[in-house]
């Protein structure tokens, strides 16, 4: 009775061992197959947690994932894989007829076979159907010691031996251990020697060969003692202590009996010693992480303050680009202040000059006036009636003059300030220079100057009445006044093109040079120089002539001979 | 034909008197001289008017724009306006612009230039421009006159004096029950401007005072008017007979 549970005990020991060792090996080319086929299939998600959770020894969240897979439907080279990753996490969990099912699911062609063979011989063993686990172990161990290491596969005399034992065929059993102890011997894997001894002992004792059992407990006693495995060490002493007790010698029973209990002790004590280790474990990782959250914090800090620096850096960068910009700009601005000024100043000489000048005619034309009305009282008292007609001729001529003066700064001033109204429409040109003419009638004449207006009755032009009045006014009047006695003036005109209508006012006066005429047509700025020829005027006039012309659209040119004569040409936009 | 009627509005006397003379030489006929706005609306009312012309400012203040909109707001009154104004301030222009159509004349002028404002105020009331001064045309036609120009000045011809209208290339002779004249006019112009109703082509070369009809002899192509002046009547337009109401 005693010896059957004792070689229970062994048997539940001696299970647990081969299988674990092997698993651990297994893996190594397990591992490698699977990383292979994780990569060759990136996109298969749930293939990939399966095996992550396999390696993790989370059996139950393999068993989900790689169902999800094998119900994908895709990657079909996957499905032997799933169904050893299930089997395997099954045998874990001690559920052996599924992870049997599962086992036979897969393909003969799976290239891990061997290992499913193994997997296969394990759970039968574990399901007490010893043949078939002989069958497979068998089938395993057909293959070459090179395969058999290829695939990790170990333990596998040993294994075989306690199929044999469980079906009481002890001469097999013998000599799968004695050979699978011959291995382990080589190998100097001392822990599963001793387990190999304990089998060959329980066999022996078995067939009550005692004797022969003895040795190998004793053997495996002292093996024992090199071992640090206090579970291993409980377990030989025990059995020291059965043997002793059957041979009756209850004392050195006693003292194995003993050691073993101490042995138990020790593993108790190791087992609390390691629940200490792991609970000091557990508290140094919970003082890491209050340190990585102060750290953490430190940082965010630290963050903060580089951020701030950062932000005001680029403020004041922007501060002062801005202050730059706005500097330059005062700087521009100042300079266009300076520039503008200049002109102005340049303006308001020209001005003052003007006035200065226009004020010179006038107080010289209206003292003439003065004079001439003096003595024209004094011609009326004597009655010399030629003479007083001549003095009247005389200050209406001043009075004209001095009227065209005052009517052409008007227009200027308007000009200048933009008052001026200024109004487009479709002229007769013949009757506008006949109207000029008209009031020039008594100069021409007092000249004996012949007007000629060749101008077509059929053209209209299409501009402002009242400016082209004061061109035409001041041209004539230029002309007579540079005109000599019996000279000639001639408006004509010439049809230049279906837009523009040239008209031409040519004199035969006392003409200018080139300089004059390039003065003339100076833009801008007014001619406002009063040479020493008292003919030469403000300049004003022609200086409107432009602006007027300018503003009518129209063209402004002169071509001129000295002593021969002037001609003005103008074009205006004809009216359509 | 008549002389044309102008009403003057021009406070001061000196320059009355000179427009008046201006006028009077020109056969214009002057219809009277307002010195204020008052008196400007009682001449205009009284009288008939043909042209108007008006001093913007009437005592220094701007009554003659005023003037000038209070006829412009009354339906069919309003009449050709010249402006005199002696200021070319852009705000006066502004203001008077707004009664279309404008026409203004600068102080001092002198005849000629009147006369000329007037011939482009009528022209652009009417809205036939470069009519006067071209040498094609020297009629323009309102809705009950003809305004030609004769010598310098301008005549009128009421509508309804007219019996009909004879045309020989770029000429019309009209003919009146008093006078018969010539005035330069193409006919493709003239019966366009004339009421279509009213004047009607008999001929193709041919225009009849429909009203002026005293009978029409279909057998001998005949239309009898007025003053007993026999006119041919053309197949081609005897289809206006069908347009009159004909008495049995």
């Amino acid at each position: 009775m005693l010896r059957a549970k004792l070689i229970l005990i062994l048997l539940i020991l001696f299970l647990c061992f081969p299988a674990f060792s092997q698993e651990k090996y297994n893996n190594v080319l397990l591992n490698s197959e699977l990383k292979i086929k994780v990569l060759k299939f990136k996109d298969e998600i749930n293939f990939k947690k399966a095996q992550q959770f396999f390696f993790q020894k989370n059996w139950d969240s393999t068993l989900v994932y790689s169902m999800k897979q094998l119900n994908s439907g895709k990657a079909k080279e996957l499905a032997d894989y799933c169904h050893f990753l299930r089997g395997s996490s099954f045998r874990e969990l001690k559920l052996f007829e599924e992870a049997k099912t599962e086992l036979n699911l897969i393909s003969r062609n799976f290239t891990l076979y061997p290992l499913v063979y193994n997997n296969l011989a394990i759970t039968s063993l574990e399901l007490k159907d010893f043949k078939k686990s002989i069958f497979y172990f068998n089938q395993l161990e057909k293959l070459s010691d090179k395969d058999q290491k290829k695939y990790y596969i170990k333990s596998l005399h040993e294994n075989l031996g306690l199929c044999y034992l469980h079906l009481k065929q002890f001469d097999k059993a013998e000599a799968y251990f004695l050979k699978s102890s011959e291995i382990l011997k080589i190998e100097k894997d001392t822990i599963s020697l001793i387990g190999s001894y304990n089998n060959i002992a329980n066999l022996y004792y078995e067939q009550y060969k005692d004797n022969l059992a003895i040795p190998y407990f004793e053997k495996a006693y002292l093996l024992s003692s090199k071992v640090k495995d206090f579970e291993v060490k409980r377990q030989t002493s025990k059995n020291m202590a059965v043997v002793e007790e059957n041979r009756n010698n209850f004392k050195k029973a006693l003292i194995y009996r003993k050691e073993s209990e101490q042995w138990k002790d020790s593993l108790n004590n190791q087992s609390k010693i390691w629940a200490l280790a792991d609970y000091e474990k557990k508290f140094a990782v919970a003082q890491k992480q209050k340190q990585i959250k102060v750290l953490e914090v430190e940082n965010k800090l630290k963050n903060t303050q580089r951020n701030t620096l950062f932000f005001s850096s680029i403020g004041l960068l922007l501060i002062l680009t801005g202050g730059v910009y706005l500097y330059a700009q005062k700087v521009k601005n100042g300079k266009t202040i300076l520039r503008q000024k200049n002109k102005l100043d340049e303006l308001n000489a020209t001005k003052d000059q003007l006035f200065s000048i226009v004020s010179h005619d006038l107080r010289s034309s209206v003292n003439a006036l003065k004079n001439s009305n003096s003595k024209l009282s004094a011609t009326l008292e004597t009655k010399n009636y030629d003479e007083l007609n001549h003095l009247i001729v005389q200050n209406s001529s001043i009075a004209n003059g001095t009227y065209s003066l005052l009517d052409n700064l008007l227009h200027w001033a308007l000009l200048q300030t933009k008052q001026l109204y200024f109004n487009k429409e479709s002229v007769h040109l013949y009757s506008v220079i006949q109207q000029i003419e008209y009031n020039y009638k008594p100069l021409l004449l007092d000249k004996s100057i012949t007007f000629q207006n060749s101008v077509s009755k059929n053209i209209f032009i299409f501009v402002d009445l009242d400016s082209l009045k004061i061109v035409f006014r001041n041209l004539l009047d230029n002309a007579i006044k540079f005109s000599k006695e019996n000279g000639q003036i001639i408006f004509s005109g010439n049809d230049i093109d279906s837009d523009f209508y040239q008209i031409i006012i040519q004199d035969t006066g006392i003409g200018m040079n080139e300089n004059t005429i390039n003065e003339l047509l100076q833009e801008g700025e007014l001619l406002a120089k009063k040479g020493n020829s008292e003919i030469i005027g403000t300049g004003l006039g022609l200086q409107l002539c432009k602006q007027m012309i300018k503003k009518n659209n129209g063209t402004f040119n002169i071509e001129s001979e000295l002593n021969k004569g002037t001609k003005m040409i103008l074009t205006f936009p004809k009216t359509k | 034909m008549d002389n044309i009627n102008v009403l003057i509005i021009e406070d001061t006397l000196e320059q009355s008197d000179a427009l008046v003379k201006v006028l009077t030489d020109n056969n214009y006929n002057v219809a009277g001289v307002a010195k204020n706005y008052t008196e400007a609306l009682k001449l205009f009312y009284e009288k008939s008017v043909d042209i108007i012309i008006i001093d913007v400012f009437l005592d220094g203040k701007p009554e003659g724009i005023t003037f000038a909109e209070s006829i412009n707001i009354i339906p069919h009154a309003s009449k050709p306006f010249v402006f005199l104004t002696s200021s070319q301030d852009r705000q006066i222009f502004e203001r008077a612009k707004l009664t279309k159509p404008f026409s203004f004349l600068m102080k001092p002028f002198n005849e000629l230039e009147i006369l000329y404002a007037i011939e482009m105020a009528v022209e652009k009331f009417y809205e036939q421009t470069n009519v006067f001064l071209s040498e094609e045309q020297n009629t323009v036609i309102s809705n009950d006159s003809l305004f030609i120009k004769k010598k310098n000045s301008l005549k009128k011809v009421n509508l309804e004096d007219i019996l009909y209208i004879e045309v020989e290339e770029r000429y019309c002779n009209i003919v009146t029950e008093k006078e018969k004249f010539v005035i330069l006019i193409s006919l493709t112009k003239i019966s366009d401007l004339l009421d279509k109703n009213k004047f009607i082509k008999t001929h193709r070369n041919t225009i009849v005072n429909t009203d002026k009809i005293e009978e029409i002899i279909l057998a001998d192509n005949l239309i009898i008017l007025k003053g007993n002046h026999k006119i041919n009547l053309s197949d081609t337009y005897k289809d206006f007979i069908k347009k009159m109401n004909i008495l049995s």
